[in-house]
């Protein structure tokens, strides 16, 4: 049966692709070497003369009522009469090459092939045969007794032979060893999209066994990087492998974005047409997506630090969009200067003197930052007394904030989760270091207290009516003192909860589990407020934004969404990410969000209207952590690989590489003031970094601004400041205090 | 339902199967999974499981789709001083989940002393907590008369003529441990007696006015 499978007949019935696969087939005609010697296998396969093969009769029957169909009644008569249709019998003649040729996989009908070619081409119809002259026998096989050309063309696209696409490949990567050295490096970004399509189309039409040869034949060649996606692939053999996988069949939906430079794609692009191999071109016009820049070719060094994603690279235009990464203006706050050290004067008079200052976290000036957003760009919950108290109190411990520097670095005070028995599946701080949230695998969330001031609930209704309102500390009397207590442990998730997030006003905290619900609990009276229901799937990551009442969550389902805490449906919905969303940050001026994923990619989402307006390549594993610089400019992000990345968001570029982890970097932050950064991984360290010698290395010419190509300095161990080994606990979280202590959290892994 | 002597034919069959295929070692529970595929279209009984037990997110046309319309409409502007801004109440967890029962207090003189029967409630799955004090973990469970006190959905209505009552009553101060009241079938219109159902007390004695103290106080804790 290999004989008909391996069929030399198949049908293309890429329409768009038509005219200019004619235009081929014409110019290829004398390249008939290369079908000469294609047709040597099927020709031998075939028995000679004699029997019509069912299927092709049935293809040629289907061919011909297309024709009827469309009332071409002169060529239906050209074909019955050639092909001896009428009679019942197909006669393999000598391929008749006028006209549109016959190259490609010849075999015994080929002649009526090239006839029904020739004729086709004639009347240009955009359907039926190609050069490709292949007739599927398997369509027409499954087709009943009537051929109908719907099923027949319905036939995967493109298909060649199977048995030759182990030869195509090769072909092409002889063609690409054999290129100059500046081309290669580029050219070789080829290999792996195209090895991933062929092997799928081989998977999607039932070849199983070439399938797994071409497999085991060229998976070793591949990069590095892609060991992890080639194992899944390893495992798919069949097509009903594919079909609840969603990463798959998007990948194949997706067009895989290659930026390739002109000299390099001249070359590609003349040896594909003048040989035979219009699979490959094929293939390349309908699943990847070759960007083309003019300038020099890249280095193998830079290809390799942008790819890996599971779309490839990001297209120039998906990063040009404007982003507004300045921060928002800080709301004027007269700010009265009693310290503890100084005897405050209430009197009148006093405030607008040198007693008091005003907000110096603003700006000075009172132009708008060009960069920054609009105040009103998205709606944003206005300031209560309550934030304004909150605001003074944290002018007042940034002035006790130390400067860290490379020569002064920061102390780290970790806390480490004692029982926890792997179960620690998220944590967070507030912002005012005073509370610390666990999430756990047993879907419980503990609170504690990390200063000396116990948790305590509010009182139930019926004390509440007894206390005296008008006193001074009524906010103390709201609360009920028996229930005083270091922790406290909120019950509700019915699986494990991937993430937490306190509220900036810590009033509320949120967390996010495998159940698919994201929980709004009140710190107040530690109970359930809300369920938020929308993510059917795991949620991986849930955050608050700086200014509250928006949060972001990202789970399985592949998309992140805007929810508000007085609205049970999200309001945006990021979508676009082809695998999972495991980490959501909103940028410090909430207008955006970056979503790391598990297709390797982070994109940076517009909060206003829902765009994606950056997409960064280069991580080789599911990213796990990111971080926006408090200057809102700069964007790190950490994988399963060990590397982070430094972002600019603006440009849209790579600008910084930090290796030195060997394991996932769960955890990352910038400092109060951006000057280190810090990393904390599964390695068991907590790494700190030069972030303000790594911003300040930046070339920004024009043509780097471009075409996004820049040379990263291999500067990683200059750029590292310290590592931190604890004895055997991964680091889950990071945090600086307002003063610039480095607080660290994570569970003692006793195995 | 088949005992579990007889096993129906097919499964028979299957254990057969397995015998043959040396298989001696499985859980009872293999011979329905393997079940499922004892017809020929094996892609189908694959399918069907699958749907059951699984789904996969949503395709990636639907999700961008679905993003489309959602983030076409503008963020809605947020109003100023409102207080804890969390969805309308329906859509919240802040409902109470529990509703207290209105107190009956008919103090009838009539010749009707029905004792409020004691009974053990811990079976009780709608109570808050299990309603017990010190020594006597008698509970009290007092309804109005022919209000259908539903626990857990059921409803059950027992009225105690006062001649049973009496010796109920007689028969209690000597038990001070829990007890299933038993009430006569035939005295009820309903079968569905047994215990941890509430008793219809219609009137309290004045001389059990301790007791009724008591339950007075646990009547603030009745599920319903």
């Amino acid at each position: 049966m290999a004989a008909v499978q391996d069929g030399p007949m198949e049908l293309e019935s890429e329409k768009e692709t038509k005219p200019e696969i004619l235009s081929d087939g014409s110019a290829k005609l004398p390249g008939s070497t290369g079908s000469g010697a294609l047709s040597s296998s099927p020709l031998t396969a075939a028995p000679a003369g004699g029997a019509p093969k069912p299927e092709e009769q049935q293809t040629l029957i289907a061919v011909l009522q297309f024709l009827k169909r469309n009332k071409l009644t002169e060529s239906v008569e050209i074909l019955r009469r050639e092909a001896g249709l009428s009679d019942d019998q197909e006669d393999s003649q000598a391929p008749d090459a006028g006209g549109g040729g016959g190259p490609g996989a010849v075999g015994k009908g080929d002649g009526n092939g090239g006839d029904a070619n020739s004729l086709l081409s004639r009347v240009s119809i955009a359907a039926a045969a190609a050069p490709q002259t292949a007739l599927t026998p398997m369509p027409a096989k499954s087709a009943d007794n009537q051929p109908d050309v719907s099923v027949v063309l319905s036939a995967y696209s493109q298909q060649g032979d199977p048995s030759l696409y182990q030869v195509y490949y090769s072909g092409l990567k002889n063609f690409i060893e054999s290129v100059l050295d500046c081309h290669r490096a580029e050219l070789s970004q080829l290999f792996y999209p195209l090895f991933v399509h062929m092997y799928l189309e081989l998977v999607y039409n039932n070849h199983e066994n070439e399938a797994k040869a071409f497999f085991e034949k060229f998976s070793g060649d591949q990069e590095c990087y892609y060991q992890d996606d080639l194992r899944v692939l390893c495992g798919l053999t069949k097509k009903e492998h594919m079909k609840g996988n969603e990463v798959l069949l998007d990948f194949r939906t997706s067009r895989f974005v290659l930026r390739i430079s002109r000299d390099s794609y001249q070359l590609l692009k003349r040896h594909l047409q003048e040989r035979h191999n219009n699979q490959i071109w094929n293939i390349i016009q309908e699943h990847l997506y070759i960007d083309i820049f003019d300038g020099m070719s890249r280095s193998k060094g830079q290809i390799d630090s942008m790819s890996g994603s599971l779309a490839g690279e990001a297209k120039r235009e998906a990063n040009k969009a404007k982003v507004f990464y300045g921060l928002l203006k800080e709301p004027e706050i007269e700010v009265p200067l009693d310290d503890e050290d100084e005897e405050a004067e209430n009197e009148e008079g006093k405030p607008k003197k040198k007693k008091t200052k005003k907000d110096s976290m603003g700006s000075k000036s009172k132009k708008q930052d060009p960069n920054a957003p609009q105040q009103n760009r998205i709606p944003l919950p206005e300031l209560k007394d309550s934030d304004k108290l909150d605001k003074i109190m944290y002018m007042k411990e940034s002035t006790k904030r130390i400067r860290l520097s490379p020569d002064n670095l920061p102390s780290i005070c970790f806390y480490t989760f004692l029982n926890a028995y792997q179960g620690l599946t998220a944590v967070d701080f507030t912002d005012d270091s005073s509370l610390l949230a666990g999430g756990f695998a047993d879907s419980t969330v503990r609170v504690w207290s990390v200063t000396p001031k116990k948790l305590r609930k509010v009182k139930s209704a019926a004390d509440l009516n007894l206390i005296d309102k008008e006193s001074d500390d009524v906010l103390e009397r709201i609360m009920d003192e028996k229930t005083a207590s270091e922790s406290k442990i909120l019950y509700g998730h019915s699986g494990p909860v991937y993430g937490v997030s306190f509220s900036p006003d810590r009033n509320y905290l949120l967390s996010s589990s495998e159940d698919g619900t994201i929980r709004l609990w009140s710190l107040q009276t530690f109970t359930c407020l809300v369920g938020y229901k929308g993510h059917n799937y795991p949620v991986w990551d849930t955050q608050f934004s700086p200014f509250g009442y928006y949060f972001v969550s990202g789970g399985h389902d592949r998309v992140a969404r805007l929810w508000a805490t007085d609205h049970y449906q999200p309001l945006r919905i990021f979508a676009g990410h082809l695998a999972d969303v495991t980490c959501t940050r909103f940028h410090p001026n909430s207008n955006y969000v970056a979503t790391g994923s598990a297709d390797r990619t982070v994109r940076l989402w517009d909060v206003l209207n829902g765009n994606c307006v950056r997409i960064f390549t280069g991580h080789k594993g599911p990213i796990h952590s990111l971080a926006f610089s408090p200057n809102g400019k700069f964007l790190a992000s950490g994988s399963t690989d060990g590397r982070v990345l430094l972002w600019d968001i603006g440009h849209g570029l790579m600008i910084g590489e930090l290796k030195g982890h060997t394991d996932t970097i769960y955890s990352l932050k910038f400092s109060r003031d951006g000057e280190i950064l810090a990393s904390g991984s599964m390695d068991n360290t907590v790494r700190l970094w030069d972030a303000m010698k790594a911003f300040d290395d930046i070339e920004t010419d024009d043509f780097t601004a471009a075409t996004g190509h820049i040379h990263l300095p291999d500067n990683s161990q200059e750029l590292l400041l310290g590592t931190y080994l604890t004895k055997a606990t991964a680091v889950t979280h990071l945090h600086f205090t307002r003063r610039n202590l480095l607080l660290a959290a994570g569970a003692y892994n006793s195995q | 339902m088949a005992s579990p002597k007889t096993v129906p034919k097919d499964a028979q069959v299957m254990i057969q199967i397995l015998k043959d295929m040396g298989i001696t070692e499985y859980e009872p529970r293999v011979i329905n999974q393997m079940l499922e595929f004892t017809y020929n279209d094996i892609r189908l009984a694959i399918q069907c499981r699958v749907d059951q037990s699984f789904t996969s997110p949503p395709p990636r046309d639907f999700l961008l789709e679905i993003a489309r319309q959602k983030n076409m409409a503008p963020l809605p502007l947020i109003k100023p001083y409102t207080g804890p801004r969390l969805p309308p109440d329906r859509y919240c967890l802040t409902a109470p989940n529990y509703r207290l029962k209105s107190l009956q207090k008919k103090v009838t003189s009539s010749a009707g002393r029905i004792t409020v029967p004691r009974l053990s409630v811990g079976a009780v799955s709608s109570r808050p907590s299990t309603p017990t004090l010190g020594a006597p973990s008698v509970q009290t469970v007092g309804t109005k008369v022919g209000t259908p006190v539903s626990l857990a959905g059921q409803r059950f209505t027992v009225q105690i003529p006062s001649s049973q009552a009496a010796s109920v009553k007689s028969a209690t101060p000597t038990t001070p441990t829990v007890q299933n009241v038993l009430i006569n079938p035939s005295l009820i219109g309903s079968k569905n007696i047994l215990i941890t159902t509430n008793m219809v007390s219609q009137n309290s004695s004045s001389d059990s006015t301790s007791l009724k103290r008591k339950h007075e106080d646990e009547d603030d804790y009745d599920a319903l």
